[in-house]
C-alpha cells in the first residue's frame, strides 16, 4: 500500500493487489498514511502460494477489476475523502469497580486479554516516582499509529501490567529502543506487523537485575516473578496502545506467539564465567542495559554429555535458520566451558564454522530451486557473528536454551541504556521486599 | 460480602495514546481512460507470489489490450517502501514513464 501511495504521490495513478485475507490491514495502512482513498483490489491468492493453478485462477478472476480500477474516473469521495472525526478519548476514560474497569478496557481492545490493574491517579502517580521526567516528557512517536509516547502513556500502561515503579527505566530505555528502530525489514514494525508472529525478547544487563528482582536463576523464562513478567506485558501493552498494533488488524501473525506474553531475562552475571553481555557492545559492567530481538521461536536441548565437546556438539545440532540467534548457556556449562578456556567469542567462531547444513537443504528453502538437482556440500547456517548473542542464565541442570528468529541489523538500535533517576536507591529500597515467599509443605 | 455500594469504584486514565491527526488526502491524479497503448508498470515485493501473480497480470491484459506496453521493477529492499530504500531515486525515475502502475503483493 505505502508504494501505491508514493505513486500516486508522484503523479502516476496506481492499483494494489492485495490478499483477501488482508483487506482490514489495507484499510489501516491506508489511512495511516493519509490517503484513504488509494484502490486495491483483493484477490483470493493465498499469501505466500507458490501453487501456480492457484495463483491463476486468483489472478483470473481479479483481473477485470483490477483493470477497471485503473481507468475508472475518480469519484467525488476519492477526490476529497472527508476527515473522520478523531475519537476524542478522555484523559479519564471511565469510573466503575474492578470488573467493569476490566470490562471495559478489554472491550475496547487496550488489554492482552488478562485482567489489568485500574490505572487510577493514584496508581499512575505512584508509578511516575520511577522517573524524574515528567508525564508530559515526549519520548517519540511510535509507528504505525504514530501514537505519542509520552512518559505519563507509559506509566499508565505500565499499572495496568502490575507492573513496579523501579520497573519504569527498564520501561523508558526499551520503548526509546522500539522509537530507534530502523525502518523496514529488520526495524520493530516489520516484527510486530508480520505473519511471522516475532515477539519481543529482552534481556536486561547490569545492576538493575538485582535492585527490581529480576529473575536470572531457575526456570528464568517461567512466570512468578513480577519484573520478568510485568515489564514483557507492559511492553506489548505499550506497543499496542501506543504503536497501535493490534492482533488480526495490524500484527497479521498467522500463528501468533505466546511469547509475546512477555520474554524477559536477565543475564545471570554472577554465575557468569565471561564478560557480560552488554560490555560486548561498548557499555560498563556497572551500566544497566537492555537488548531487544524478535525470536520467533525458543527450543531447548540437552547435550549427550557434559564436558565440552558434548555441550559444542549439542549447541551446533540445534541452530536452525534464523536471522537472530541467542544462545543461553546455563552456569554449569559456561563454567565447564569456560575452565577449558572457552570464550563468548570462540564460542561463536565454533557455532558459525560448525553449525552447517547441507547446501541442498538451504537452496531447497527458496521455491524456484525446488526439484533442481543438489550437491553433497554444506554451507553454514549463520554467516554474521554478530547476530549470534552467548548468554548466561538459568537454574542448576544442563539444559541449553536457544531463541531463534529476528532482530535488529548489528549495530542498529540493538542495546539501550538504562537510565536511572535521582532517589534510585530510596526507591529500590520501598519496593525490593516484594518477593514471593514459598510456603514449605 | 460486600454490597454493590460498598464495591471500590476507580476513576482511570486512557492507554492510548494521542495522535496528531492526519489530514486525509485525497487522489489527485487522472486516470488513463483506457489502457490500451499505453505503459504499465508492474511492481512486485520480494514475496514468493508477488511476481507469478503479475505474470499471469500481464499475460491476461496483453490479450484485452494488445497495445500495452509492460515495465516491469522490482522490490530492492525486503520490506521497505521503495520510496524510502537506497533505491528512491531509481524508483522515481521508472515510475515517470508510466501512465498506470500496479503493485503485487499486498498481504
Amino acid at each position: 500500500m505505502y508504494d501505491a501511495i508514493s505513486a500516486e504521490e508522484r503523479g502516476i495513478p496506481a492499483v494494489a493487489i492485495i490478499s483477501d485475507g488482508f483487506l482490514e490491514d489495507a484499510k489501516s495502512a491506508a489511512s495511516s498514511r493519509a490517503m484513504p482513498g488509494v484502490r486495491y483490489v483483493p484477490t483470493t491468492v493465498p499469501p505466500e502460494s507458490t501453487i501456480k493453478d492457484v495463483i491463476e485462477a486468483g489472478v483470473l478472476v481479479a483481473v477485470d477489476s483490477i483493470a477497471k480500477a485503473a481507468v475508472t474516473p475518480l469519484t467525488a469521495a476519492e477526490r476529497s475523502p472527508q476527515a473522520k472525526p478523531p475519537e476524542k478519548i478522555s484523559r479519564i476514560v471511565f469510573k466503575g469497580n474492578l470488573d467493569e474497569v476490566n470490562r471495559f478496557y478489554y472491550g475496547r481492545g487496550w488489554t492482552d486479554g488478562f485482567p489489568i490493574i485500574p490505572p487510577t491517579e493514584e496508581k499512575v502517580a505512584e508509578m511516575l516516582t520511577g522517573t524524574d521526567l515528567k508525564p508530559d516528557t515526549l519520548l517519540g512517536k511510535l509507528i504505525p499509529r504514530q501514537g505519542k509516547a509520552t512518559i505519563e502513556k507509559i506509566a499508565v500502561n505500565a499499572v495496568m501490567a502490575g507492573a513496579l515503579p523501579t520497573y519504569m527505566p527498564v520501561l523508558i530505555a526499551a520503548t526509546k529502543l522500539l522509537l530507534n528502530s530502523e525502518m523496514g525489514f529488520l526495524g520493530f514494525c516489520t516484527f510486530g506487523v508480520s505473519t511471522g508472529s516475532w515477539s519481543p525478547f529482552w534481556v536486561i544487563n547490569g545492576p538493575i537485575r538485582n535492585e527490581i528482582n529480576l529473575n536470572s536463576g531457575s526456570g528464568v523464562l517461567s512466570p512468578g516473578n513480577i519484573a520478568n513478567a510485568a515489564i514483557g506485558r507492559a511492553m506489548g501493552l505499550i506497543i499496542k496502545n501506543i504503536g497501535g498494533i493490534r492482533k488480526g488488524i495490524e500484527d497479521m501473525g498467522v500463528m501468533g506467539n505466546p511469547m509475546k506474553y512477555t520474554m524477559v531475562m536477565a543475564e545471570n552475571e554472577e554465575a557468569s564465567p565471561w564478560e557480560p553481555l552488554h560490555t560486548e557492545y561498548g557499555l560498563k559492567k556497572t551500566d544497566n542495559s537492555v537488548m531487544i530481538s524478535f525470536p520467533q521461536s525458543y527450543i531447548q536441548h540437552y547435550p549427550p554429555s557434559s564436558d565440552g565437546e558434548g555441550i559444542m556438539r549439542s549447541v551446533v545440532n540445534n541452530i536452525v535458520p534464523g536471522m537472530v540467534y541467542t544462545v543461553v548457556f546455563p552456569p554449569m556449562h559456561a563454567k565447564t566451558l569456560a575452565s577449558l578456556g572457552w570464550t563468548k567469542q570462540s564460542i561463536k567462531d565454533y557455532i558459525l564454522k560448525n553449525a552447517r547444513m547441507a547446501a541442498d537443504r538451504q537452496r531447497s528453502m527458496i521455491a524456484q530451486n525446488i526439484g533442481k538437482s543438489s550437491e553433497s556440500s554444506t554451507v553454514p547456517i549463520i554467516r554474521d557473528p554478530r547476530t549470534l548473542r552467548i548468554i548466561v542464565a538459568g537454574g542448576p541442570g544442563a539444559f541449553i536454551a536457544h531463541a531463534i528468529g529476528g532482530g535488529p541489523t548489528p549495530g542498529k538500535a540493538e542495546i539501550e541504556k538504562i537510565e536511572l533517576p535521582s532517589g534510585w536507591d530510596k526507591l529500590v529500597k520501598k519496593y525490593r521486599n516484594i518477593v514471593p515467599n514459598y510456603v514449605r509443605y | 460480602m460486600p454490597t454493590k455500594k460498598e464495591t471500590p469504584l476507580y476513576e482511570v486514565i486512557s492507554p492510548w495514546a494521542e495522535a496528531d491527526p492526519i489530514p486525509p488526502r485525497g487522489l489527485t491524479v487522472e486516470r488513463p481512460a483506457d489502457l490500451d497503448g499505453k505503459t504499465i508498470g508492474l511492481f512486485h515485493i520480494w514475496k514468493r507470489a508477488s511476481k507469478p501473480i503479475l505474470d499471469v497480470l500481464e499475460r491476461e491484459l496483453k490479450k484485452r489490450f494488445p497495445a500495452a506496453r509492460f515495465n516491469w521493477y522490482a522490490e530492492s529492499q525486503m520490506n521497505t517502501p521503495e520510496i524510502e530504500s537506497n533505491n528512491k531515486a531509481k524508483y522515481e525515475t521508472w515510475l515517470k514513464g508510466l501512465d498506470t502502475v500496479i503493485f503485487a503483493y499486498g498481504d
